[in-house]
């Protein structure tokens, strides 16, 4: 049975090893996708395998998927010389927990068969073909992800893990002229999550708003006032909290690829923003598409603020990175896959809502910009030089929404973004996406939202 | 092969139509290091088939790992396809009978991975920087191919190194890739780091840049960047879709007359090397772009049938793909070019490229790893917070002139396996943070 030669792994490796732990993971994922009209297929993906870590004088992983001990051995053997090596080995050991938890679900991923699936799509895609959009593709994936960890201080966790996820990418045209729109929805739940999205009506408002994007007028650049919607809350939070709070990246581990962080010797707590504003990470936020009870290194997650009040406060840390700053790891010990190392990832990156009343926000603005979604949007590699470009958005004049206006452009930086902030709302919305880091690349799921936030005089194009 | 016999003979019995299985079969090194010194060594050792198969115009795919898993896999993709609609797209798989070449990667996995970051560190260090983050791998694989129509077999492999260089608030980075035709010896991982480190001390007078258009000397990983994000806008199944910026503009002029752009699976000096696409083509030189137009798009047998031309030996069967995208050189070298530049800018790398609008190309990167204001063909100093925000159709059809001095490209998940030179670009749109 694929996994059982996994306590069998630890006994060894421990023999081996100053510490020493295994991953094993089953990967079951299903997806169907509709593109204009037609019917593209059906794939289903099959995965399973170890990952096995030794530290002695340095670090090493072996990631194999056989299920032969004599292979899985010799595996780990021709592993061990390197480990003896000199380099970094400090890791973070924890007390050993046993447990298992899995994600509850009420329309079971096992249970729904392939026409379901595939009428899932279809709708969608139907429904955007109803309201005269000529280019759309809509995708509806799911997958189980059964796992143990176990290692050499006696840790011993299992889970099954199941995410359903739909995904649209559509575009309309006027002329030359052309608007497009994506949008991910995902969460560690039964297809139930996906009923009760309201995908129709979603649709509908994604579609008026990019068809009358086409004839809105540029923004005339200069300074406004800006709010800002839950869809933009959560992809700062993500971007420029989350990613530079990562304490793997600040050490200068992900130098050469995802980059480093503009907290990178820095002094903490350190001041990124105004007294408004608080980021939060947390992977028991049940239901979340990167919800879990414990991270892929066996450590117990829980809720962290990474900016509180306006000052740093906790990173995100993996065991390695805890071992680098001298503390307790805090569950964010994440991997893709089974043969993928854990790094230090976000999970469920919001926003913490504020005491104001949404209408609040605009009531005070003579003149602003309420920019609700993003299509565009990049990042330096240190997480400070941002960039959103508004999918939709609308003038404000005298407290009141006005006319759409056309991609309007913020370009800025992380500690002039959120001291900018003077007042968040109570409201509160999450959005899916798949977090790329690594090397080779690991997109884990997460969620990232917030509530709408007023931001005062930011320069606009 | 013989997981791929009993995979192939109990679809036929289950009465497909036509049947693609990838089998690869592969053992990967991978060291990482930061701080100059080692991180982590990373050992995969893998099996994985990826299995294709239709009946009539329902298609569907699968992947397993292992001879256990043949019955069950395989009666879920039969499950599959009898309950899914027909893909009115797909117009089979390549039937000609082909012939290939076959290609032994030679003693790759001997190379002493340690040995090649510590040459790459020590070259970085001799140059001048104070610190180095960076990777290599050893990558040798068995590709296993088996369709309705052909059998293929190939043993391929590479090497890869990394290496980013700091000094002070500057940053230099070479990303480097040696495919088949490379030996163990040749790499000199120590000028790699050397190089890196000199971009990276060359980094001074660091200002905020200015928004304007700008003459920009790109060097082979920024060019290489964007290409790499662009090249799907080529593929059939983008401009099918409706979101392609080369849509209906073969026999145009999309480039300067100056540009050639080329795909290159052949080229064994890279890691994008592969003798046959993935439902058994053989790979070719394909020209994209020819004197600033363009000639085709990339396509498989289906998206052939469907457009009225043929396979590129792109495939993907539903969406085809480059290999290893080449722009051809110029005649000039790269400091000639560099030495003429009277007001403009020098980039050597970018990342997070990501589009507003794929119909249009419209874009936005930011330049990293070695960003210059050059004046009178000198630097004049390094730039910060900048953005390229244009668009890919204004970037080709504003080239200049490319460099005689290529370099093989490849960076994570923002350079494909790629060859590029330097390539002067006129009025690049320029933004910034405020």
């Amino acid at each position: 049975m694929p996994g059982e030669l996994i306590d069998r792994i630890v006994d060894y490796a421990s023999g081996i090893s100053r510490f020493s732990d295994a991953r094993f993971m089953a990967i079951n994922s299903k997806g169907v996708a509709y593109r204009n009209g037609e019917f593209e297929g059906m794939e289903s993906s099959s995965t399973s395998g170890y990952a096995i870590r030794l530290v002695n004088n340095s670090m090493g992983f072996v990631y194999t998927d056989s299920e032969d001990w004599q292979t899985v051995r010799e595996k780990i053997d021709l592993l061990l010389p390197a480990t003896k090596r000199i380099g970094k080995n400090r890791i973070s050991e924890t007390d050993p927990v046993k447990d298992s938890w899995k994600v509850d679900q009420k329309k079971k991923i096992e249970d729904i068969s392939v026409e379901e699936r595939i009428e899932i799509a279809r709708r969608s895609d139907k429904l955007l073909e109803s309201l005269g959009v000529a280019v759309r593709m809509n995708y509806v994936g799911d997958k189980k992800v059964v796992q143990s960890y176990r290692n050499s201080d006696g840790c011993s966790i299992d889970a099954e893990i199941s995410r359903v996820s739909y995904y649209y990418v559509f575009g309309v045209f006027d002329g030359s002229q052309f608007e497009q729109s994506t949008g991910q929805f995902g969460a560690s739940s039964g297809y139930e999550y996906l009923d009760s999205l309201d995908l129709e009506e979603r649709l509908r408002s994604e579609v008026k708003a990019m068809k009358e994007n086409l004839s809105a007028p540029a923004l005339k650049p200069g300074t406004y006032d800006l709010v800002i919607g839950p869809e933009i809350s959560g992809i700062v939070a993500h971007e420029s909290c989350g990613h530079p709070t990562e304490y793997d990246r600040i050490i200068g581990r992900e130098g050469a690829l995802a980059g480093e962080s503009f907290l990178t010797g820095k002094q903490f707590p350190y001041r990124i923003g105004s007294e408004a504003v608080s980021v939060i990470d947390d992977p028991t936020f049940n239901m979340s598409y990167g919800h879990y009870k414990y991270d892929d290194e066996g450590v117990k997650a829980r809720k962290r603020y990474l900016y509180r009040k306006g000052f740093t406060d906790e990173f995100i840390l993996n065991r390695e990175s805890a071992a680098m700053l001298g503390v307790e790891p805090n569950g964010g010990g994440r991997s893709s896959s089974w043969n993928m190392e854990p790094l230090a990832r976000m999970s469920t990156t919001y926003i913490e809502p504020g005491e104001y009343e949404l209408e609040e926000l605009f009531e005070e603005i003579r003149s602003g910009v309420y920019m609700k979604s993003f299509t565009e949007w990049n990042i330096d590699d240190i997480r400070f030089n941002e960039k959103y470009v508004g999918k939709e958005s609308y003038l404000i004049e005298n407290g009141e929404v006005r006319g759409r206006i056309r991609r309007p452009t913020l370009e800025t930086n992380t500690v002039k973004f959120y001291s900018s902030i003077d007042a968040v709302a109570k409201d509160l919305d999450f959005f899916a996406g798949n977090c790329g880091k690594g090397e080779p690349m690991q997109g884990v799921d997460v969620w990232m939202g917030g509530p709408h936030a007023r931001l005062r005089n930011m320069y606009l194009k | 092969m013989e997981t791929v016999d009993r995979i192939y003979d109990k679809l036929s019995r289950m009465g497909m139509d036509e049947i693609v299985i990838n089998g690869v079969s592969s053992d990967v090194e991978q060291l990482r290091f930061s701080q100059n010194s080692k991180d982590l060594l990373n050992q995969w050792y893998e099996n994985e088939y990826s299995v294709f198969a239709a009946r009539g115009k329902r298609i569907a795919e699968i992947t397993l790992k292992s001879d256990a898993e043949i019955e069950s896999r395989l009666d879920e993709l039969r499950n599959m396809i009898e309950k899914i609609p027909e893909n009115p797209s797909f117009f089979g798989i390549n039937p000609k009978k082909e012939t290939y070449g076959h290609v032994e990667s030679g003693s790759i996995v001997d190379t002493d991975i340690q040995g090649l970051c510590e040459s790459a560190i020590n070259g970085s260090l001799e140059a001048g920087s104070k610190r180095s983050a960076g990777l290599a791998y050893l990558v040798r694989y068995t590709h296993i191919l088996k369709t309705s129509y052909n059998e293929a077999q190939y043993t391929g492999g590479g090497t890869e190194l990394v290496i980013r260089s700091f000094s002070g608030e500057t940053s230099g980075q070479e990303s480097v890739h040696y495919g088949p035709s490379f030996r163990p010896g040749s790499i000199d991982a120590e000028s790699v780091g050397r190089a890196a480190g000199e971009m990276a001390v060359s980094g001074n007078n660091l200002s905020t840049g200015e928004e304007g258009k700008f003459t920009i000397l790109m060097s082979p990983y920024l060019i290489g960047n964007i290409i790499s994000s662009s090249s799907e806008f080529l593929s059939y199944y983008s401009v099918d879709s409706g979101m392609s910026c080369f849509a209906g503009k073969i026999g145009y002029k999309v480039s300067s007359e100056s540009l050639n752009l080329v795909d290159d699976p052949l080229d064994m000096s890279g890691v994008g090397y592969r003798p046959f696409d993935e439902e058994g083509t053989p790979t070719r030189k394909n020209v994209f772009i020819e004197n600033g137009i363009l000639k085709r798009y990339m396509q498989s047998y289906s998206t052939g049938k469907k457009s009225g031309t043929e396979s590129t030996g792109n495939a993907g069967i539903i969406s085809p793909g480059a290999w290893q995208m080449r722009i051809e050189p110029g005649n000039r070298s790269f400091r000639d070019i560099l030495s003429e530049i009277k007001d403009g800018l020098f980039i050597n790398n970018a990342w997070y490229t990501r589009f507003q609008d794929y119909r249009n190309g419209i874009f936005s990167t930011v330049p990293r790893d070695g960003v210059f204001r050059i004046k009178n063909g000198e630097i004049a100093g390094s730039v910060s917070g900048i953005r390229i925000s244009d668009s890919v159709t204004n970037v080709l059809k504003n080239v200049v002139e490319m460099s005689k001095e290529m370099k093989n490209t490849k960076w994570w998940e923002e350079i494909q396996p790629s060859m590029m030179p330097y390539v002067l670009v006129k009025d690049v749109n320029i933004s910034r943070s405020f």
